[in-house]
């Protein structure tokens, strides 16, 4: 019986391999879970208009955001700071790395520069903005029979004729982040909204 | 007291009677006067704009019935579509907001009350129109303050009056718009309908000045009447240059087959218009060449500077585009009705023409008055007060710029009447009297008390920041 004696000899260290696999991946798990979590509750928690305004800088942004149409609205809406500053959650890879980013460089800029320039930050913000980033819940653009001035404008950025890309925020821009004396509820506005019109860059400034 | 006799009483009474019931009869015989335009307010339009719409009907019913008849009625793209600002806006029309405290008023309440601005801008258009402004605020027309203010020594030399500006040169290249604390309009700056009006917005310009309130038409804009109001004169008279021209002519007698109304991007040389308009060439799309409200395209030289220069290196005012480029483009528009003989053949003849202007005439006259200034033989501290400097001035600035656009355009008497011939007339006069005055070595003639040279001389901030 030589085959069986030397079955059992070949069998023993595939079994042990098995076994070794399986203690490497649970002991993985063990190292990879905790820290999985660590970063999603991270991410999680650092992820609220709360947390934004543990920064002095940003407190002023986040109170008019408190204020404005985008948190104050009758169908209950809240857009949150992260659904317009940084690329959507579903764009895992994206928004992990932007936001990584985008922290470590306002805490290093916070620290090593201190001044902070909020007309030059709100410039390099709305330079930074994306379409898609409004166009995530703004997606129904085109037919607005009450406007039809608005649907003319969307028209041309939606479809624009080359070299005459836009940006929502070159038309609508002091939305959220301007300075108001009262709570703006959407449903109460007296004024009929409209957009501000292109963004005039004054000479000089 | 005598007793009034019975035939007397009734005769007053008579009369009395006819004085009371002439009203009547004469509305009774107005049964033919003109009709009101109507206007149901069937679409949605919020009560403050309801307001609108019947307080200005009665009370500006020619303003109303122009836009009644427009697209922008036609789109329901009613008053506060462009007048609407927001509350702490630097443009608010303060004085308006008495109306909404009149009981005499059928809208006089409170509750229409919104902030509205006189003025609406090209900012204000661009919600709507944004790479019409785009293109607009990139062309001499948006700029022309800044140009004039650069070139200009009427202005930099204070040699007119600021009235003088108001209503002459402003009138066309506009004003800096300035609102005092109480939300008037300071009357020095306004009613302006000017091309590179500098407004309280910031936006350069008047879509208005083509366009004209409140029909905003885009057949208005497709006329050379629409700009006539300014191109014209012994300056720049474009028009008189297209009137003259065979594309003038022949607009004249089949204007009334043009199809102006045709819609944005589909107006058709050869199907919509026979000959062009100025629009069609400078401004409309045609062929593959596409729309551009930047009168500046297209363009190959700059006819009206001094020293005729490619439009990139128009130093006030430098285009970002390339002249080889622009030319291509108005071939393109000339082919639609030109083969290219006729076309290479019209532009060898331009370019000819602007050499010589600059080569024969205004360059050696140029050199010849540096060369009395840095002698000392002219004064120049100021400038028309003497006459070799208006001399100079007429040469580029009236005929040398009649020759350079009336070859262009394809006027003859502009190209040479009006323009060559004069030119080599002032060529002539500006060198005998600048020889006479090198040979003497006399200083130049100065006119004393020079007239009502009063104007600022200051720069405005809005466009030159300090």
């Amino acid at each position: 019986m030589k085959e069986a004696g030397t079955a059992p000899e070949g069998k023993k260290p595939a079994l042990g391999r098995a076994v070794k696999s399986v203690i490497l991946i649970v002991i993985g798990i063990l190292i990879a879970f905790p820290l999985f979590s660590i970063s999603y509750y991270t991410m999680v928690r650092t992820s609220t208009p709360e947390f934004c305004a543990s920064c002095h800088e940003i407190k002023p942004a986040v109170r008019a955001w408190r204020e404005s149409t985008h948190v104050n609205n009758a169908v209950g809406v809240v857009v949150d700071c992260m659904d317009c500053h940084l690329p959507a959650p579903q764009d895992m890879y994206d928004f992990f790395f932007a936001k990584t980013y985008h922290g470590i460089k306002d805490v290093a800029i916070h620290f090593l520069v201190g001044e902070y320039d909020r007309e030059k930050a709100r410039k390099s913000a709305y330079a930074a903005f994306d379409n898609d980033q409004c166009q995530k819940c703004h997606r129904n653009l085109l037919n607005i029979p009450n406007s039809r001035g608005a649907m003319l404008a969307h028209r041309s950025v939606i479809y624009a004729r080359a070299g005459y890309e836009k940006k929502c925020v070159d038309c609508h821009y002091d939305l959220v982040h301007d300075d108001k004396i009262a709570v703006m509820y959407r449903q109460y506005r007296k004024l009929p909204y409209q957009a501000k019109g292109l963004r005039v860059e004054k000479p000089g400034i | 007291m005598r007793k009034m006799p019975l035939i007397r009483i009734i005769e007053v009474l008579v009369i009395l009677s006819l004085v009371c019931a002439l009203p009547l009869l004469t509305a009774a015989q107005q049964t033919n006067f003109p009709k009101v335009k109507q206007y149901r307010i069937e679409r949605s339009i919020p009560p403050e704009g309801v307001a609108c719409i019947e307080c200005h009907r009665a009370a500006t019913p020619g303003l109303f019935a122009d836009w009644a008849k427009s697209r922008h009625a036609n789109a329901n793209i009613s008053c506060l579509d462009c007048h609407l600002v927001q509350p702490g806006d630097t443009d608010i029309a303060k004085g308006h907001e008495q109306y909404y405290s009149r009981s005499d008023l059928p809208y006089g309440q409170e509750k229409y009350k919104v902030p509205i601005a006189s003025i609406v801008t090209p900012k204000d258009c661009s919600r709507c129109h944004p790479d019409e402004v785009t293109q607009y605020s990139r062309s001499k027309h948006a700029n022309t303050i800044e140009i004039m203010w650069k070139l200009d020594p009427w202005l930099n030399k204070g040699m007119n009056s600021d009235n003088e500006r108001k209503t002459g040169c402003f009138n066309c290249h506009g004003t800096v718009i300035k609102i005092d604390e109480k939300g008037d309009i300071d009357p020095a700056t306004w009613p302006n309908a000017g091309v590179g009006r500098i407004n309280a917005d910031g936006s350069m310009g008047s879509c208005t000045s083509c366009h004209t309130r409140h029909r905003f038409s885009v057949a208005e804009a497709r006329m050379p009447e629409a700009c006539d109001q300014c191109h014209l004169g012994p300056d720049h008279p474009q028009i008189e240059i297209y009137e003259e021209s065979k594309h003038g002519t022949m607009y004249h007698a089949y204007k009334d087959e043009y199809n102006f109304n045709a819609a944005g991007g589909t107006w058709t040389a050869g199907v919509d218009y026979r000959a062009p308009t100025c629009a069609a060439c400078h401004i409309s799309g045609s062929g593959k060449v596409l729309t551009s409200h930047d009168v500046t395209e297209r363009l190959s030289w700059e006819t009206q500077a001094p020293l005729t220069v490619r439009p990139q290196d128009f130093k006030p005012f430098p285009a970002k585009s390339d002249w080889q480029t622009e030319r291509n483009k108005m071939k393109a528009v000339c082919q639609q009705c030109h083969g290219n003989s006729w076309i290479d053949d019209f532009y060898d003849g331009f370019d000819k023409a602007i050499m010589e202007y600059n080569d024969v005439y205004f360059k050696p006259v140029k050199a010849k008055l540096d060369e009395l200034y840095s002698k000392g033989l002219l004064d120049k501290t100021t400038f028309f007060d003497e006459h070799l400097e208006l001399q100079f001035y007429e040469l580029w600035h009236h005929e040398g710029r009649r020759a350079r656009m009336g070859v262009m355009m394809m006027a003859p008497d502009y190209a040479w009447w009006h323009g060559f011939y004069e030119v080599k007339a002032r060529f002539n006069e500006f060198n005998e009297e600048a020889d006479h005055v090198l040979k003497t070595g006399e200083k130049a003639y100065v006119y004393p008390n020079y007239p009502n040279a009063t104007g600022n001389t200051k720069r405005p901030v809005e466009v030159f920041p300090e």
